[in-house]
């Protein structure tokens, strides 16, 4: 060994950048498969992370510049395929991979990403039923997030359109696809909530691909949806296609048509129950009627308070008011219905015969002949309740009275007594008790304390 | 008996006359009350139901950011048009 034979010395810089324009040149372009661990996300948006397998660690950059176009989120335990070259960090002579592109391996990024938002969201409560809005019982006026020249709202409008639906409907023109339309959505959704007549929000568009799905995926128009005052329905794609925005709304249509469907649902549904509680109102009414009748029947039998007068005249006068106002009322109502009928008869006559239609027609119509049926046999029994319940109120009101334990007392002439001192020491009178009759004769006279 | 604000007002209301109603115990002097109110509720229901009108309008951003209305206009779908 010639201890004497020059030597190649290297300074620590020489020989790190031999080692770096080696790997830099033997190294670039590839692509390793591994397993994401003791990632650190830094503040200036560059991602430091390792990758690993069983036997071996490298670890790997991946600059903001490009971690911003990372659809998804890198995390610990993720299996990716990284691409992009092999470096050296001179200062502490560490060697890594500096990353351009990633992908996790075995599902596509945007899928991926979709998951991770939706868990994401989810663990935050933006998916939780009980912060779901109700839509209102009777919109009138929608609001619509969508481009205007997309087939969602034309399906919208056609559904309004075919379904008689008098409602006002407010556009917001949003792109729905691409770079920035998922800002612009959000956007559209925060200006309608700045609108105070916006009953109810459509946000969504017709069908496509899950990319072109994809701004109702992204994180910005979740949390517009989330913090809108008014309720919204996502509406997007086809029935099959479920976004991040069909979980945060308040209720997720199958399409956009659907959610016009749905918006006018309740009308019907409202219309449904106005017409049963009317139905309801009218039985219990005439059932107490009958009530209060058979009662008055049974009392009027017992002749004893015929002869009272006092307040019944005003009862017979009530009487005779409020049932000229409750026939008035009936016609009146009557009168309406048949108009109703008759307008419902004419919208109808519109409609093409397809099946569902003619149903509902049917539907309808019998139940407007049933409910004017009712309505005129109500008006004739209700009358003539009315008329006996008149005949025979005078025995009612004092008979209840005195069954209650309280008296009547006259004097001789037969005038009422309601002051003490009306009688004198040895005046007679009488007492009329619920059932009987006592005579009697004043010992004391005591005046009522004041 | 006042006049109904809106139409969810009137329809819980009127729901509750009915349950009222139901319960058999009103005295005969407010029995006929409560029943008009409740028919003039039921009417005042259907009308809202019945009426609104039909206007549809597209925001347009402004220069200045503000937003401004304008009809948008429905495309005619002509007779025969399908799904």
């Amino acid at each position: 060994m010639n201890l004497f034979a020059p030597r190649k010395i290297y300074t620590v810089s020489e020989i790190t950048a031999g080692v770096k324009a080696c790997l830099e040149s033997e190294f670039s372009q590839v692509s390793v498969e591994g397993e994401i661990s003791n990632l650190a996300a830094a503040a200036s948006g560059h991602l430091y992370f390792g990758l690993k397998d069983k036997g071996a660690q490298i670890r790997c950059v991946c600059f903001r510049g490009k971690a911003r176009f990372l659809k998804f989120r890198a995390e610990d335990g993720l299996q990716v395929i990284a691409s992009g070259n092999l470096s050296v960090y001179e200062p502490r002579g560490d060697y890594q991979l500096i990353v351009d592109f990633m992908e996790p391996k075995g599902f596509g990024s945007l899928q991926l990403a979709f998951e991770q938002l939706k868990a994401r969201l989810h663990a935050e409560g933006l998916f939780d039923v009980q912060r779901k809005k109700s839509l209102p019982l009777l919109p009138r006026c929608i609001g619509i997030v969508t481009s205007p020249t997309g087939a969602a709202i034309q399906d919208i409008l056609r559904i309004l359109r075919r379904r008689h639906e008098n409602l006002r409907v407010l556009i917001y023109p949003a792109r729905v696809q691409g770079q920035g339309a998922a800002t612009e959505i959000a956007a559209g959704i925060r200006a309608l909530n700045g609108l105070s007549e916006i009953d109810v929000m459509i946000v969504g568009r017709g069908g496509g691909s899950l990319e072109d799905l994809w701004a109702f995926n992204e994180e910005i128009v979740a949390r517009a949806i989330f913090e809108s005052r008014i309720p919204v329905i996502s509406a997007v794609g086809h029935e099959v296609d479920f976004t991040i925005s069909d979980f945060v709304a308040d209720l997720r249509a199958p399409t956009p048509s659907a959610a016009a469907e749905l918006v006018v649902s309740q009308k019907q549904t409202m219309l449904e129950q106005v017409a049963a509680l009317e139905n309801r109102l009218q039985q219990s009414f005439q059932f107490r009627l009958s009530q209060l009748r058979n009662q008055v029947l049974t009392l009027s039998a017992d002749r004893v308070f015929a002869s009272v007068g006092g307040r019944l005249g005003y009862y017979r006068q009530r009487l005779d008011e409020l049932s000229f106002r409750l026939e008035s009322r009936l016609g009146s109502h009557l009168g309406e219905l048949k108009g109703r009928e008759r307008l419902l008869a004419a919208d109808l006559g519109h409609f093409d015969l397809r099946k569902m239609l003619r149903l509902k027609r049917e539907t309808v119509g019998s139940q407007f002949s049933r409910l004017q049926g009712a309505s005129r046999l109500f008006l004739q029994s209700a009358r003539g309740q009315v008329q006996a319940l008149d005949n025979s109120l005078q025995a009612l009101s004092p008979l209840a009275v005195l069954d209650r334990g309280y008296a009547i007392c006259r004097d001789v002439r037969g005038n009422i007594v309601k002051d003490a001192t009306i009688l004198q020491p040895g005046d007679s009178f009488s007492v009329r008790l619920a059932r009987g009759q006592v005579e009697g004769q004043a010992k004391r006279i005591q005046a009522a304390e004041n | 008996m006042s006049k109904p604000k809106d139409f969810e007002t009137a329809l819980q209301r009127l729901e509750e006359i009915v349950r009222k109603l139901d319960s058999g115990d009103l005295p005969l002097a407010s029995l006929l009350e409560v029943y008009e109110e409740g028919v003039t509720l039921s009417r005042f229901c259907q009308t809202k139901l019945e009426e609104a009108e039909r206007k549809v309008e597209i925001l347009n951003k402004k220069a200045d950011g503000t937003m401004e209305r304008s009809p948008f206009n429905e495309p005619d779908p002509g007779p025969g048009s399908q799904d």
